[in-house]
């Protein structure tokens, strides 16, 4: 081959590697994709919870696919368990995947905590459909996620007091017994419920806090039955809710038995059993997808999870929220991490129901708080019972 | 300190803590009687007695096809169902202890290995269990159907009062069934040739292959039965918390174990103290002090007993009972 042909051959090359890579680069424009991740409790105890979630990032991504957008959206789960010690071993990888540019979650509170530091230092925004902690966006707090934490709930500092107002709601002098399970979620959510308690003057005959997995709770029952009590409060998850509320009921006790978000979930019957959750009370920051979507909105939750109704799934209207807020600041060209974290924190953004206002506080909490809904067990289903 | 709710549910909080410590009683036997003929630690037995309550669980409810919405059974059927469930768990656990027996610890007794080995493989061998149900499982905890309608079957003193005595049918049943197997294997090891096997290879494994017994099969054998008994017992403790999860027999195991050590581990009716006072002691701890001190002063009691008592508050005073 002499000199003059290598050039040919040369020339050819080059402009063949820069068609090819125009070429790419067009057809990268066209399907240009960035990625969302769910992060919740998708396996383990908790595994209810995470699963009902996902119902709603999925059908909100669903919708927003649907619309055939400039930049289409990948939503993938990692799953931690709810737990602190699985989060912190989860965290680090999502944080790490570059193609990732928002977390919709973390669910629980205490996964969070876990996550902060991986997602703090990589910029990575958080949305949660559902940790309630306080101190996750309290300033003063070493657990707090600042900047980048957001969450579309009310805290617990507002689930704490309608926690109490709804357990002894219909109650003739009520005796409040406060149980914990000992997680970051389970003692904020009792700290915000005594203090309520204690300001408004209602009768606490006592209090007991029982680590999670705890199978026989007869000293705990035998407690509440000697305190006299006929409300109990349980600021835990719905697993180790619904053996207790079991073990109160093989002991015959009666009275109400109450919980936050933690316990409202349709497997915690299941764990109980129909006879002792029946007339259980709950509370949580949420609104049920069924009561809030509008007719086209139930129809996309149908094709994108292949179920008729939301009814008995939790957190899916706040999980539709949280994931909606990254979809407005993508549909806007936001597409790095940095671009979606000043979009998500300076935004406006609207709820399910198109009125909802959602717009975050310096720290992550939504503007002006979120109303806080009661449940309770009737004839063996949760029913909703409005804002308490 | 809460001093009243002792005075005012005593009794509620005495047969709750004797129940508790029956079902510890059983799972300790599997402990002590592998220390016994081995003089080591089964570490693997907590994930026996997990077994053992997915075995009530999936006969419950892929077999007989109970669920949570079933009303609970009567008459023959129930006795046949819950025969069944017991059965099931008893042949899992035990069939189970075997593979533990033959898989961590035989082949390098052969080779004549050290202890340590033998803890280790034990150690693999109970998280291998574990993770191995975990998977299976996707880690959720499988609520077992309530086959036995729960009542108060015998009931002291006016039940509007404080302190009656209401002993409720499942806890009964508990304390009986687990009390009659404790005095069957008992019995058992001091009568049966077996039985005598076993008692003289935990005396001198040495002594007892001159005189003609098949160690291996003495072994296996007692495995077996430290398998049923961990296998009974989560049967009980199904039918009692009706709830399972891959990581069911770790606390109990736990505690179990502990039990063990304090009656004095290798002594039977060391077992047998050891689990109900274990038992007393977790739910009047909890009542008084709050349950968050449960487990801090039951090791702090443990420490203080081995420190007076180095063999268990047994251990010597009830040696011809040695496995």
């Amino acid at each position: 081959m002499n000199k003059n042909s290598k050039r040919v051959l040369a020339v050819v090359a080059a402009s063949g590697l820069v068609l090819a890579s125009v070429a790419l680069s067009s057809a990268n424009a066209a399907t240009k994709s960035v990625t969302l991740v769910y992060q919740g409790p998708l396996t383990g105890t908790d595994a209810q919870t995470g699963q009902d979630e996902l119902l709603g990032a999925k059908t909100a991504v669903a919708i927003y696919n649907a619309t055939n957008p400039a930049v289409t959206v990948k939503l993938i789960t990692a799953d931690d368990q709810g737990e602190g010690a699985v989060a912190g071993t989860v965290a680090p990888g999502i944080a790490a995947n570059k193609a990732v540019v928002g977390v919709v979650g973390p669910a629980y509170s205490g996964a969070s905590i876990a996550s902060f530091p991986s997602y703090k230092s990589t910029g990575l925004t958080m949305v949660s459909p559902s940790a309630t902690r306080v101190t996750l966006t309290d300033p003063k707090s070493a657990d707090n996620g600042y900047p980048f934490f957001h969450r579309v709930v009310g805290n617990d500092a507002l689930q704490g007091p309608a926690v109490v107002r709804w357990s002894t709601k219909g109650v003739t002098s009520p005796k409040v017994y406060v149980i914990d399970d000992q997680t970051p979620y389970g003692t904020g959510l009792r700290d915000a419920a005594l203090d309520y308690i204690k300001a408004t003057k209602v009768s606490l005959v006592g209090k007991d806090s029982v680590a999670q997995k705890t199978s026989d709770y007869s000293a705990t029952v035998a407690k509440i039955k000697s305190a006299g009590a006929n409300v109990v409060i349980y600021t835990g998850y719905y697993p180790d809710g619904g053996q207790l509320a079991k073990a109160l009921d093989d002991a015959s006790w009666k009275g109400t038995f109450a919980g936050g978000d933690g316990v409202l979930n349709d497997a915690y019957i299941g764990v109980a059993g129909k006879a002792a959750a029946e007339g259980s009370k709950f509370t949580a920051p949420a609104v049920p997808f069924e009561i809030a979507a509008s007719d086209a909105q139930q129809a996309a939750f149908t094709k994108a999870t292949g179920l008729k109704t939301a009814a008995g799934h939790v957190y899916v209207t706040e999980t539709f929220n949280a994931t909606n807020v990254f979809l407005a600041c993508i549909k806007q060209g936001k597409t790095s991490r940095a671009g979606i974290q000043l979009c998500v924190s300076t935004g406006t953004f609207y709820g399910l129901d198109g009125k909802t206002v959602l717009k975050f506080t310096r720290f992550g909490e939504v503007v002006g708080g979120a109303p806080v809904g009661g449940f309770q067990v009737v004839n063996g289903t949760i029913k909703y019972f409005g804002a308490v | 300190m809460n001093f009243s709710v002792v005075l005012n549910q005593f009794w509620p909080l005495l047969i709750s803590g004797l129940a508790l410590g029956f079902i510890y009683v059983l799972i300790s036997l599997g402990y002590t009687m592998v220390y016994g003929v081995l003089r080591l630690i089964n570490f693997a037995n907590s994930e026996i007695f997990m077994v053992g309550t997915f075995a009530t669980v999936i006969v419950s409810r892929y077999f007989f096809h109970f669920d949570q919405n079933t009303d609970p059974l009567h008459g023959f059927r129930l006795f046949y169902t819950m025969g069944a469930c017991l059965i099931a768990s008893m042949l899992m656990s035990g069939v189970t202890a075997v593979m533990v027996e033959l898989i961590a610890y035989r082949r390098l007794r052969a080779k004549g290995t050290n202890r340590l080995a033998s803890l280790i493989s034990a150690i693999g061998t109970s998280i291998m269990l574990q993770e191995g149900v975990r998977i299976l499982t996707h880690s959720t905890p499988m609520s077992n159907p309530r086959l036995l309608r729960k009542f108060g079957a015998i009931t002291i003193g006016d039940v509007n009062t404080p302190n009656n005595v209401v002993i409720r049918n499942d806890i009964l049943l508990v304390i009986v069934f687990a009390a009659a197997l404790f005095f069957a294997v008992d019995r058992f090891v001091s009568k049966t040739l077996l039985g005598k096997a076993i008692r003289a290879v935990s005396m001198s494994e040495e002594t007892s292959r001159l005189m003609g017994i098949n160690l291996n099969r003495v072994i296996s054998a007692t495995f077996l039965i430290g398998g049923f008994m961990t296998g009974a017992a989560a049967f009980l403790y199904e039918t009692v918390y009706e709830n399972t999860k891959y990581n069911v027999g770790f606390s109990i195991g736990l505690a179990a174990f502990t039990a063990a050590v304090l009656g004095g581990i290798g002594n039977l009716r060391g077992a047998f103290f050891g689990g109900l006072t274990l038992g007393l002691l977790e739910v009047f701890i909890a009542a008084v002090l709050g349950t968050q001190w449960k487990s801090v002063t039951v090791f702090v009691v443990l420490v203080l007993v081995l420190l007076f008592k180095p063999n268990g508050l047994f251990g010597e005073a009830v040696q011809q009972s040695r496995v």
